[in-house]
């Protein structure tokens, strides 16, 4: 659980040249004589261990000073660390300048997933996405190729909990003048398994359910410099306590869905439900994205590669004359058949 | 000749101002599949992107709605009286309305 990466680790045995991490081959690689180091050891499968969390003891997790130098980005505040031979050390959120800052109060990552997906891959993905953009601007596809992707090390929760809920709701049945309301009320229990939650403001909940689809614990590693080394890495700045309040939000809405699915009714609304939440377990870990920044009409986006697998999602813009097109198409269609049916005299 | 072609210049002004309101539901129903294919099932985030995908439906009613109007027209040469029939669909027009708007 701590941030004290050994960077000694990091230069070569055989002739003290730089490494950094080859996601190409899950190891430590020597840039100067392409000596590879295995990362692994006997004790890889810890990393997967979880945490229990109690909301009503005091908080016995404290933030740890950093003593490293890190770099915060002058545009959007972004602080991240850089280990061994960064390929750049412009801000991987924004594109922006970064200046160098003393070390901070942060807390002590648990463990990682190593970058599976090499840069050539991420740059291939994230030029497929664009490119396959319904009612994109043309030009879409040129302005992203001029971009590259920046690795990241960025920090997520996992969180485990078991929901004992007593829900109330309303929904309705039949229609016109039949149409009633009615109420209902039940008791269910819901386990979260592993809900991932971002730690950083720069990746939003809708980029993360874009890119990670299957998130594998059995893929955890130990915090370790060699898996960070040629990649930036965003530190954990979120008590656990605020972890929670962070993911509040994304918890409510699946536990609002999973009472409509159990009451099964039509036009279910109105809910309204009490929780005891038990079993409270987490990490703190930081997982491998491809960013790639562009502008588009004087608009700042991004788009993100998974480092796991390449799954690949992001911001994008609209072309209005596509939609425009589009949607005259679609208004065609409708009338064509609103005309018909009313020249035919149906109904 | 203004009278027989009121059909055709209501059609035209329809299909103008439907192509010109259209351009918010088709951003909505790209995004509505964007989400359905590419964010994870049962994922918070897909639950908020779907939401609001009944505006999509209901541009679409609308125009059917109205082209109705405008082909017993054609037809029969009487706005008044195919408003008159237009009403039976309404109704039914506005109970599915009122289903999709409780989802």
């Amino acid at each position: 659980m701590s941030d004290a990466a050994d960077h000694s680790a990091l230069h070569c045995a055989a002739c003290a040249g730089q490494c950094h991490y080859a996601p190409d081959r899950r190891a430590l690689e020597c840039l100067s004589c392409g000596e590879v180091y295995d990362l692994a050891t006997p004790d890889d499968h810890l990393a997967a261990q979880e945490f229990p969390h109690d909301p009503n003891q005091t908080d016995d997790d404290p933030p740890i000073l950093n003593t490293a130098q890190g770099h915060q980005c002058r545009n959007c505040g972004g602080e991240v660390m850089f280990t061994g031979p960064a390929l750049s050390e412009a801000c991987p959120y924004c594109n922006g300048p970064m200046v160098l800052h003393n070390g901070d109060a942060g807390y002590g990552t648990m463990a990682l997933v190593p970058f599976q997906v090499t840069v050539a891959q991420a740059q291939g993905a994230v030029h497929r996405w664009a490119t396959s953009r319904i009612a994109a601007p043309g030009d879409l596809g040129g302005i992203v190729a001029q971009a590259s992707v920046a690795g990241l090390y960025a920090p997520f929760w996992t969180f485990d909990s078991r929901e004992a809920l007593e829900y109330w709701a309303r929904y309705t049945s039949g229609s016109g003048d039949n149409r009633r309301t009615h109420s209902t009320k039940g008791r269910m229990d819901v386990v979260f398994d592993d809900l991932l939650m971002p730690a950083s403001p720069h990746v939003t909940p809708l980029i993360r359910d874009g890119i990670l689809h299957d998130f594998d614990p059995g893929a955890l590693r130990p915090y370790r410099a060699g898996y960070l080394s040629g990649f930036a890495a965003e530190r954990h700045h979120q008590s656990v306590a605020q972890g929670l309040v962070a993911n509040a939000p994304d918890k409510d809405l699946l536990i609002r869905n999973k009472i409509k699915q159990k009451v099964a009714k039509r036009g279910v609304h109105s809910i309204r439900y009490l929780t005891d939440t038990t079993g409270i377990h987490y990490r703190r870990i930081l997982l491998p994205v491809w960013i790639l920044h562009y502008t588009y009409g004087g608009r700042a986006k991004k788009i993100v590669v998974s480092g796991i697998d390449g799954r690949t999602y992001g911001e994008r813009p609209f072309s209005i004359w596509r939609m425009a097109a589009y949607s005259a198409a679609f208004t065609a269609a409708a009338m064509a058949l609103g005309v018909f049916w009313g020249a035919a005299g149906l109904l | 000749m203004i009278e027989h072609s009121a059909p055709l210049l209501a059609g035209l002004a329809l299909f103008a101002f439907s192509t010109l309101i259209g351009v918010m539901p088709m951003r909505k129903l790209i995004e509505v599949r964007e989400a359905q294919h590419e964010l994870r099932a049962g994922s918070a985030s897909r639950l908020r992107q779907i939401t609001g995908w009944t505006i999509i439906a209901f541009w679409l009613m609308t125009v059917w709605f109205l082209s109705t109007i405008l082909g017993d027209w054609t037809v029969g040469g009487d706005l008044d009286g195919a408003i008159a029939r237009s009403w039976l669909r309404l109704r039914i027009l506005l109970e599915i309305a009122a289903a999709l708007g409780e989802q």
